[in-house]
């Protein structure tokens, strides 16, 4: 079955906590219902877990030694303006 | 913490340029991990969060402290990223390392770039597969989707920092989310 464009719209804005009483139970009303809206739910929870489970990277030793070596100080300034 | 830094963003627009190490130290691996998620490479993101730090302490007279630095320092990261994005070749890192392989470059990429989805999975670490499929999405809902989901910003907040309407932020999260979803929906 086709579900209409709606549907999906109302699923986002679940997902930005952005929906209406009124309009929660109307979804959950259709997923109820519709197994091809429910997979296509599933998914979209299933692919923010996934994204969510990216390992944290770390910025490299040295970094904030190096921004700081590298910021203009007063004599540095002048001689790039000149 | 927030009191801290707008303590020491303070005793920098007075002219302490040592108080803002410990503000650099305190984002540092927030903002090289927003650039390193939006370039999908640490060279690159090195390079850029370097910038971004330099910028933002050029600058700090522009910050105004009614608003969150975090939000300003990442609108400086995210702006940087976009254009490195823009100015890049298509073939300028043909010869760099590809995350997962053990050393392989893009050019031994080419020949296997038919793979299915499902294949390609198996062939590759699942975080490495999950980072670069967050890569393959268009920068507009890259950004997006980086800060909602693994930077935690509110949608306000979001749009605060890309000085985009919230309106917009959420057309654009909506199909950022259906382009994630198709492309992480074999794994």
């Amino acid at each position: 079955m086709k579900c209409d464009k709606d549907v999906v719209n109302l699923m986002h804005g679940y997902l930005d906590d952005d929906l209406t009483k009124e309009d929660e139970t109307k979804l959950r009303n259709h997923l109820e219902d519709c197994e091809a809206c429910q997979k296509h739910f599933h998914e979209l929870k299933r692919s923010i877990t996934l994204l969510k489970s990216v390992e944290q990277v770390k910025a490299p030793e040295n970094f904030t030694k190096q921004v700081m070596q590298n910021l203009p100080t007063e004599k540095k300034h002048k001689k790039y303006v000149r | 913490m927030d009191l801290m830094i707008r303590e020491k963003i303070k005793q920098v627009k007075k002219g302490d340029q040592a108080a803002y190490e410990d503000v650099v130290m305190y984002y540092q691996d927030k903002i090289f991990q927003h650039c390193y998620r939006m370039l999908g490479n640490a060279h690159e993101a090195e390079d850029i969060a370097q910038e971004a730090f330099i910028r933002a302490y050029v600058n700090i007279h522009s910050y105004d402290e009614k608003r969150k630095f975090s939000t300003w320092l990442y609108r400086i990261a995210t702006n940087l990223t976009i254009d490195r994005i823009r100015k890049r070749k298509p073939d300028y890192y043909l010869d760099a390392e590809v995350k997962g392989t053990d050393g392989l470059d893009m050019y031994s990429q080419l020949a296997t770039n038919e793979r299915l989805p499902e294949e390609e999975v198996q062939g590759m670490e699942l975080q490495s597969y999950i980072q670069d499929e967050i890569s393959n999405l268009p920068p507009k809902y890259r950004s997006i989707i980086m800060l909602r989901y693994l930077e935690e910003f509110s949608l306000q907040e979001i749009s605060d920092i890309l000085d985009i309407p919230l309106g917009t932020v959420k057309t654009r999260i909506h199909r950022g989310r259906e382009a994630l979803r198709k492309k992480l929906r074999h794994v």
